[in-house]
C-alpha cells in the first residue's frame, strides 16, 4: 500500500482531463463548477470531505512507512472560519515533497493503479486545500518532521490558481513533540451541520482500521474522544498489478497506448496487462485482425468436374517464361491450392510464392508482376462459383426444414455480397452479419421463405468459422494511440478473449477475526461474528468482500439496524439508498436468522449493527462522487454470502440465547416456588426449613456447585445435572493456607489470599469433589467459569 | 373424631414426603392415577369400576407442576387447620379462600383447579373428601320412604322417619351420609329417580306407600352423598336398588355412575358404586314397546352414545344391544313421556311391569 507520495505525478486525474477540456478557465473557476463532485458542494460536507481525504492521506502514509498510525483529527471553531488540524505519525516529508503533496491540485487520484487503495476515493488533500484557500484566503500551514532529524520544518503553502501550481510562502524550522511525523492545518469556511455524520466517519473509520489509534475533537466536545486501537498488526501490503485486459475501458487503453514503450501489439499488452503472456498475446492478436481487418473467405478448390481450373488459368496468366517452366508453375500452384480443403486469398498468395521457386529449377524468375497475375488468374477460378460452395454451408447450418430453393436463393445472394463487397472477399463478422441479413431479407421477400434470427446467426457462425484470419500485420502501437476505431477493436479483441482472473496479492482485506476486533472496541454489544470471502473477479478487477455483525449490549434495540458501509477501508457516508450494500441487506430475509423484519424485507430490526467491507482494485460506484457501490451482480452475490455466513452465526447465537432465556424465565418461576414450597412444608410438618438447592439444580439441569464445611476440611462438590459434559473453571479464594489438595488442584499465594485452581470435567449425571484442610476461620470467595449463568447454581 | 385425626396425619404425612424429597435433593413429585376413561379398569373382587395403572406425575420440574405442587402444600395446610378446627367449607369456598394465601403463585385459577386438587389429594392420602370436611356446592337430595334414621347433626342426634317426619319434599340427605345411621325399615327396595317431576309424580300416586319403596331423587348426575346413601341402603339394609332415569345417553351415565363408579372417583369406587343397581328405563326398546312420544337425537346425542359404546363399564351384552337399538332408531324419550298414557300409567302400568320383569316384585 505505497502512500500518495510514491505514486505522485506517475498518473493523472480526471478531474484534470476535465480540467483541460474547460481550458480556457482558471482552476479555481474550475474547481468552482465541479465542487459537487469533489465533495465540497456545502459548508456542512467540505468539512467532512477535508478530514476525510486529510485522514485517507495520514493513514497511508503511516501504513506505508510501516508505522501504526497514531492520528489526530481537529475542528476548532476559529470565528468565521472552522480551522481542521490533521495530525499523523508517519514519516514526515521533506520541503521538495510537500509542494506535491499538499499542492499540486488534482495529481493525488490515482486514478487507475491496479491496487486496492483508498486514494481511489476522493480526489485528494490538494482539494480540501484549495477549498481552505479559495474560502479563507489562508495558506495551509504543514508541520513536518522525518525520522531522527532535530527540528521539525514548518511551510505555509498556496496555490496559484492561474497556473495551478503550488508555491511555498513561508519556511522555518520550529519545535514539536512528536518525533516524526506530519501535521496539515486548514482554515476553511464551512459548518458542524453535519456533526453526526463526520463522528460517524470518524468512528466507522476506526472499525475497519482496527490497527489505528484515532483521536478526535470539535467545538462540541468537551475532550477529545479516543478511538483505540485494537491490534498491532498493520494490514498486510500490497502488490500493485498491472490492469487486467477485462477490465479497462477505451479511454484508459488510449491512454495507456500513448505512454507505453512498447513498439508491437503483442509487447504492449504483454507488458502492460497482468496475466497476458505470448500465448495470450497472439490470440488477442488475432482476434484483434479480425476486428480490424476482418477475415477472409476461404473457397474450395475445383473438382476436376468444374468448368473452373486453375492450372489452366494461371497458365494463361503467365506470359514469356517458357512452356516448361510455365507449365511447373501452373501445376504446382494448381496441386497445392487441391491440396488444401479450401483457400483464402492471403493463403492463395502464399502457394503462388511459394510455387514461384520452382523458376529456379527452370532458370527463369517468376517476378512480382507474374505472381500477381496468377493469384488473379486462380482467385478467379476460385470464387468462379461460390454459390455451390455457400449452397453447402448455408444448408449445413440451417434445419432440414427448410426449403431447398431457398437455401439455393440465399446462396447465391451470400455469393453476390462476397462478389460484391471488399476486395480478396474480406468481411468483418459484423460486415458478414449484415451480408447474411441483407441476402436473407431478399430472399425472404423473393423466394416466400422464412430466415429467423436463429437461423440468420448459425449460417453467420457456419461462414465466419471457414473464414481465415487474414496475416496482415496489425497496426503499431503508435498509430493505435491516434485511431479511436482501431483502438477500440483491440479493446474488445481483448474482453473476447479468455484470460485466467487477475492475481489478488493487489487486495488486503481487514480479515475476518479483525472486523470483528473493529466492532468489538467500537459497539459494545453482546455477540460480534465476521467474515471475510475468497477473492473474486467483476470485469477484470479483484474484489474481495467482507461483512461483520455485531448484536445486542448496548446497541440501539429501537428502529432499524445500522448499516456500516466500506470499500478499501473508506466508510461511506452519503448515499445509503443507492448503494448495492444496502440493497442486498434489504433482499435477505432476516427472520430466517432470528431479527426482526417488518413484511419480511427491508433492513431488519433490533440491535444490531451490518458491516459490510469491498475491497477492489476497482470498487465500481454509483457516481463521480463514490458514495455508494453499483450494483454488480457479481459483487451482490458475494456480499448476501459474506453477511449471510456472519447472520448463520447470528442465528445460532440467538437461538442459544433464547433457549437460556427460556431456562432464566423457568428458573426465575421455579426458584420464587420452591422457597415458597420448603417453608411451608416446614410450616405443616413443623420442621426446619429443608435444603432445597440440589433439588433446584436438578429441576434447572444445572451444574450444582456446593461447598460442605466441617471443622477444617472443606469439600467443593460439582454436580452435574446437565446432559452434557461439564468444564468449568472453578477458582476457590481462600484466607489461610489451604494443604492437602486432592484431585490435580492448585493453589497459589497472592498477598496473603491463596487461590485454588481446579478444572474438573464432570460427565453428565456425575460429580466431581476437591477436598482440602484450611484453619477453620478462614473464609472462602468462591467462583465458577466456563458455565453460563442461568445454568449455573453456586452454593457457597 | 378419630377419622378427622387419621386424615390430618394422612395430610401431613404428605407434606413431609415433600419435605423428605427436598431433603434427599430430589425433585418434589406427586403421582396420582390418571383420571380418563382409558384407565378405568374393572375390579373383579368388588365388582366395580377402579382407576388402572397409568399414573400422571405432578412435579416440580416444570413451572406447571410446581405451582400445583405449591398450591397442593398450602391447600394441605388450609385442610389440616380446618380439621384442627372442626370447621367444614365448600369446594367453592376453598377456591375463594386461597385469594387470601400471601403467595400469588399459590392460589388458584378457577374452580376446576381446586376441585381437581382436592381429587388429588383424595387419591394420594386415601381419605375422602368428605373426611377433609369439603363439601360439594349443590345440597344432596332426598329420600322418601318407610325408612327410620338417625342423624348426627351439628346440633345434635335427630330421629326420623322418612315418611312420617317430613313433608312432602322428603328427607333431606346430608353432605356426609355416615353420620347417619339406619334405625328400621320396611322397604322392599329402593327406587332412584332422575328427575323431579317424575318423583313428585311417584309420591303424589303414593307410589312409596303402595309398593314399600324407597324413593331416591338422584338430582340428575347424583353428588356423591346420594350415592353413597343408596350404596349403604343396599348393603347394609339388603335392599335391590333401581335406577329410573330418561331414556337418553346423559341418563345412562347417571345409572353408570350409581352402579359402575364415575370416571371421577373411580378411586372412591368401592366407597361409592352399588355395583347390584339395575335399570328401570327408559330403555330403548321401552319407546318402541309403550310407543312414547320421542325427540330425534342429536349429534351430541349419537357422538355421546358411541363414546359409551367405548367405554369399558357400558361393554355388556345389555347395554350394547340397548345403544345399538337406540342408534337405530334415533330416538329418545323423557321418563315423563310416560304421561302421555295418562298420568297414573306410570305407577300403574310401566313401573310394576319392568319390576316384575326384573324380578324386584
Amino acid at each position: 500500500m505505497p502512500s500518495i507520495q510514491s505514486t505522485l505525478g506517475e498518473e493523472e486525474g480526471i478531474a484534470e482531463e476535465l480540467a483541460e477540456s474547460q481550458q480556457q478557465i482558471s482552476i479555481a473557476e474550475f474547481f468552482e463548477k465541479n465542487k459537487h463532485m469533489l465533495g465540497f458542494d456545502s459548508g456542512a460536507r467540505a468539512l467532512v470531505t477535508a478530514v476525510k481525504e486529510a485522514v485517507d492521506n495520514a493513514l497511508d502514509a503511516t501504513e506505508e512507512a510501516g508505522i501504526l498510525p497514531d492520528i489526530y483529527v481537529e475542528i476548532d471553531d476559529a470565528g468565521d472560519y472552522y480551522t481542521l488540524v490533521v495530525e499523523d505519525n508517519g514519516p514526515g516529508i521533506t520541503k521538495e515533497q510537500v509542494p506535491k503533496v499538499f499542492g499540486k491540485l488534482l495529481y493525488g487520484s490515482r486514478f487507475h493503479a491496479r491496487e486496492q487503495s483508498r486514494g481511489q476515493q476522493g480526489i485528494g488533500i490538494s482539494a480540501a486545500v484549495l477549498y481552505s484557500q479559495l474560502t479563507s484566503g489562508k495558506p495551509a500551514k504543514i508541520t513536518s518532521r522525518t525520522k531522527g532529524s532535530a527540528e521539525a520544518e514548518y511551510f505555509e503553502l498556496i496555490i496559484d490558481t492561474d497556473e495551478n501550481e503550488p508555491e511555498i510562502q513561508h519556511a522555518e524550522t520550529t519545535s514539536w513533540d512528536r518525533t516524526h511525523g506530519t501535521r496539515i492545518e486548514l482554515e476553511m469556511e464551512g459548518n458542524m451541520r453535519a456533526r453526526s455524520q463526520l463522528l460517524k466517519y470518524i468512528k466507522h473509520t476506526a472499525v475497519v482500521n482496527p490497527h489505528a489509534r484515532i483521536t478526535f475533537e470539535e467545538p462540541s466536545m468537551d475532550e477529545p474522544r479516543q478511538f483505540e486501537r485494537a491490534t498491532d498488526q498493520l494490514p498486510a501490503e500490497t502488490e500493485e498489478i498491472r490492469p487486467h485486459p477485462h477490465g479497462v475501458e477505451l479511454g484508459t487503453v488510449l491512454k495507456m497506448l500513448a505512454e507505453t514503450d512498447s513498439h508491437s501489439v503483442s509487447g504492449f499488452v504483454q507488458s502492460e496487462f497482468t496475466r497476458v503472456g505470448k500465448k495470450t498475446a497472439d490470440s488477442i492478436v488475432d482476434n484483434f485482425r479480425d476486428r480490424h481487418f476482418g477475415r477472409e473467405a476461404a473457397w474450395r478448390a475445383p473438382r476436376s468436374h468444374d468448368e473452373a481450373d486453375v492450372a489452366r488459368a494461371v497458365q494463361q496468366a503467365v506470359a514469356n517464361k517458357g512452356a516448361e517452366a510455365t507449365n511447373a508453375f501452373a501445376d504446382e500452384v494448381a496441386n497445392a491450392v487441391a491440396a488444401r480443403d479450401r483457400v483464402a486469398h492471403s493463403e492463395l498468395r502464399e502457394i503462388v510464392a511459394d510455387a514461384a521457386e520452382i523458376g529456379d529449377d527452370h532458370g527463369v524468375t517468376f517476378g512480382a508482376t507474374v505472381r500477381e497475375n496468377a493469384i488473379g488468374a486462380a482467385w478467379d477460378e476460385l470464387t468462379a462459383d461460390r454459390t455451390s460452395d455457400l449452397y453447402q454451408l448455408v444448408d449445413a447450418a440451417t434445419t432440414t426444414r427448410k426449403d431447398d430453393e431457398a437455401i439455393d436463393g440465399l446462396a447465391e445472394r451470400l455469393a453476390k455480397r462476397f462478389e460484391k463487397g471488399r476486395e480478396r472477399d474480406r468481411a468483418t463478422h459484423s460486415e458478414l452479419r449484415k451480408y447474411v441479413d441483407r441476402a436473407a431479407d431478399q430472399t425472404e421477400e423473393y423466394d416466400d421463405a422464412t430466415f429467423g434470427e436463429t437461423a440468420r446467426e448459425n449460417v453467420v457462425t457456419e461462414l465466419w468459422s471457414v473464414m481465415v484470419t487474414v496475416p496482415d500485420e496489425v497496426p503499431k502501437v503508435r498509430d493505435l494511440a491516434e485511431d479511436r476505431d482501431a483502438a477500440s477493436d483491440l479493446l474488445e479483441a481483448m474482453r473476447e478473449t479468455d484470460i485466467i482472473s487477475p492475481p489478488t496479492n493487489c487486495l488486503s482485506p481487514i480479515t475476518a477475526d479483525l472486523v470483528e476486533a473493529g466492532l468489538k472496541k467500537e459497539y459494545d454489544a453482546d455477540f460480534y461474528a465476521a467474515s471475510t470471502r475468497d477473492a473474486d473477479v467483476h470485469g477484470g478487477d479483484p474484489f474481495i468482500v467482507e461483512a461483520g455483525i455485531a448484536y445486542g449490549g448496548d446497541l440501539e434495540a429501537d428502529g432499524q439496524a445500522d448499516v456500516l458501509r466500506f470499500a478499501n477501508r473508506v466508510p461511506l457516508v452519503y448515499q445509503r439508498g443507492a448503494c448495492a450494500t444496502t440493497d442486498v441487506v434489504k433482499s435477505i430475509g432476516w427472520r430466517n436468522y432470528n431479527l426482526s423484519q417488518p413484511g419480511g424485507s427491508g433492513i431488519p430490526n433490533g440491535p444490531a449493527v451490518i458491516m459490510v467491507h469491498v475491497a477492489s482494485t476497482n470498487v465500481p460506484f454509483t457516481s463521480e462522487s463514490k458514495d455508494a457501490v453499483a450494483n454488480v451482480p457479481e459483487i451482490e452475490d458475494e456480499i448476501e454470502l459474506a453477511i449471510r455466513e456472519a447472520a448463520r452465526e447470528l442465528k445460532s447465537y440467538l437461538n442459544k440465547r433464547k433457549s437460556l432465556e427460556k431456562r432464566k424465565k423457568k428458573q426465575n418461576v421455579i426458584a420464587s416456588i420452591l422457597p415458597k414450597m420448603a417453608e411451608k412444608v416446614a410450616e405443616v410438618t413443623d420442621n426446619d426449613e429443608p435444603q432445597y438447592d440440589d433439588a433446584l439444580a436438578r429441576i434447572m439441569n444445572n451444574v450444582l456447585v456446593e461447598r460442605e464445611r466441617e471443622d477444617g476440611r472443606v469439600r467443593l462438590v460439582v454436580e452435574n445435572h446437565t446432559d452434557t459434559n461439564e468444564s468449568p473453571d472453578i477458582t476457590d479464594i481462600v484466607t489461610a493456607e489451604p494443604s492437602n489438595l486432592s484431585d490435580g488442584a492448585t493453589a497459589v499465594d497472592m498477598d496473603g489470599e491463596w487461590f485454588v485452581k481446579w478444572s474438573p470435567t464432570v460427565p453428565s449425571g456425575e460429580e466431581a469433589v476437591l477436598e482440602y484442610e484450611v484453619s477453620a476461620e478462614a473464609s472462602f470467595d468462591l467462583s465458577v467459569e466456563g458455565i453460563e449463568d442461568p445454568k449455573l447454581t453456586l452454593n457457597q | 373424631m378419630s377419622t378427622d385425626t387419621t386424615a390430618q396425619e394422612k395430610l401431613i404425612d404428605l407434606a413431609a414426603e415433600f419435605y423428605d424429597q427436598l431433603e434427599r435433593g430430589e425433585i418434589p413429585e406427586m403421582s396420582v392415577p390418571t383420571r380418563t376413561k382409558s384407565n378405568i379398569v374393572f375390579d373383579e373382587d368388588s365388582d366395580v369400576w377402579v382407576y388402572g395403572d397409568r399414573e400422571s406425575t405432578r412435579s416440580a420440574n416444570s413451572v406447571r407442576g410446581a405451582r400445583k405442587l405449591l398450591k397442593a402444600i398450602y391447600t394441605i395446610e388450609f385442610l389440616a387447620d380446618q380439621l384442627d378446627a372442626d370447621r367444614s367449607s365448600t369446594l367453592r369456598e376453598l377456591y375463594y379462600l386461597s385469594e387470601s394465601w400471601d403467595v400469588d403463585e399459590a392460589q388458584f385459577s378457577s374452580q376446576d383447579e381446586s376441585n381437581q386438587l382436592v381429587e388429588d389429594l383424595e387419591i394420594v392420602s386415601e381419605v375422602t373428601r368428605e373426611d377433609f370436611h369439603m363439601r360439594p356446592e349443590e345440597s344432596g337430595a332426598t329420600i322418601m320412604g318407610p325408612l327410620y334414621l338417625r342423624e348426627q347433626t351439628r346440633r345434635g342426634e335427630r330421629e326420623i322417619h322418612c315418611q312420617e317426619d317430613v313433608g312432602e319434599g322428603g328427607y333431606q340427605i346430608p353432605n356426609n351420609p355416615d353420620t347417619i345411621e339406619f334405625l328400621d325399615n320396611d322397604a322392599d327396595f329402593v327406587l332412584c329417580v332422575e328427575t323431579g317431576g317424575m318423583r313428585d309424580r311417584l309420591v303424589e300416586n303414593g307410589f312409596d306407600e303402595e309398593y314399600n319403596t324407597i324413593i331416591v331423587h338422584l338430582k340428575g348426575q347424583p353428588a356423591r352423598a346420594t350415592r353413597r346413601i343408596t350404596k349403604r341402603l343396599h348393603d347394609e339394609l339388603d335392599l335391590p336398588v333401581t335406577v329410573f332415569t330418561d331414556g337418553d345417553p346423559w341418563s345412562y351415565r347417571i345409572f353408570g355412575s350409581v352402579a359402575y363408579g364415575s370416571i371421577k372417583s373411580a378411586h372412591l369406587s368401592d366407597y361409592l358404586a352399588t355395583p347390584e343397581a339395575q335399570f328401570i328405563g327408559i330403555q330403548p326398546e321401552d319407546i318402541v314397546e309403550y310407543d312414547l312420544p320421542t325427540d330425534p337425537l342429536s349429534d351430541s346425542d349419537v357422538n355421546a352414545l358411541e363414546s359409551e359404546l367405548e367405554d369399558p363399564r357400558y361393554q355388556t351384552d345389555y347395554w350394547e344391544k340397548q345403544i345399538e337399538i337406540q342408534l337405530d332408531i334415533e330416538k329418545k324419550s323423557e321418563q315423563q313421556s310416560l304421561a302421555s298414557h295418562g298420568l297414573d300409567f306410570v305407577t300403574e302400568t310401566y313401573l310394576p311391569e319392568r319390576l316384575d320383569e326384573m324380578g324386584v316384585l
